[in-house]
């Protein structure tokens, strides 16, 4: 998996590429604790590039959620490809992720 | 229309990408959409990363058999492993209902398995765990 960070005004992208699987997800988190660390708050997550993932990339991302909640933060995911996302849907994640189509949308979401 | 195929894995992790090809190969081949491709890897990827990564309490080489046979729509999945007995029908369920905050990270990769698949049966016999795993495919 790769990952680019950019920014937009005080929210945080971080574009995912690949895989989000046990072998890949301990980087996402790294990098999550990373930018948790430097005071942002605002994080948007796009899944446009992830072909992948798994209940280990799941809990990364309630993780992180977790984690910006306890600092009244907020975590946005977008682009999640069509046929993942009943997946997203068993874990109960649409119901506590705010998920929009794509990455302009998905900064909206922080207004 | 039938057509199956058997898959011999160590117990290594790295074992899983062979895994993956081949259900990619036999998903596209019998006409699986890219939803029952991704939800049959990941299945495959949750049951098996169990017991690679905590079935076995020696150092010694294990295999796993995964067979997979398509017929009249039907998919069954046969898993066999001669790891600790485990039965993941029984496993608990994770809280979904519950707040955010107090939500726990674990139990989640038996929910979806149970989620995707129609039916999923688990018997202990000779040392072995036999896994049976079926889902109508559209």
């Amino acid at each position: 998996m790769e990952l680019v960070e950019k920014t937009s005004g005080d929210v945080i992208i971080l574009e995912l590429n690949g895989r989000l699987d046990s072998n890949t997800s301990k980087l996402l988190e790294d990098k999550v604790m990373e930018v948790l660390g430097q005071g942002s708050k605002k994080l948007l997550m796009d899944f446009a590039d992830v072909d992948y993932i798994n209940s280990t990339g799941l809990r990364v991302l309630l993780l992180a959620l977790q984690q910006l909640k306890k600092n009244q933060g907020k975590l946005i995911l977008c682009s999640i490809k069509d046929y993942m996302k009943e997946v997203f849907e068993i874990s109960g994640y649409t119901e506590i992720f705010p998920i929009f189509s794509d990455q302009s949308e998905g900064l909206k979401g922080f207004a | 229309m039938s057509d199956s195929v058997a898959i011999h894995l160590d117990n290594h992790l790295s074992e899983l990408d062979k895994l993956a090809d081949e259900v990619e190969r036999f998903g596209e081949a019998n006409g699986f959409s890219p939803r029952t491709i991704y939800q049959i890897r990941l299945v495959l990827d949750e049951l098996l990363t169990n017991v690679i990564s905590y079935g076995y309490r020696d150092q010694r080489r294990h295999e796993i058999g995964v067979a997979m046979r398509l017929a009249e729509g039907l998919l069954t999945i046969r898993l066999e492993d001669d790891a600790t007995a485990f039965n993941p029908v029984e496993a608990g369920k994770p809280d979904l209902e519950c707040p955010v905050e107090e939500r726990r990270v674990g139990g989640l990769g038996i929910h979806l398995v149970k989620k995707i698949m129609d039916q999923v049966e688990y018997e202990r016999k000779e040392g072995k765990n036999l896994l049976m795993l079926v889902k109508t495919i559209e």
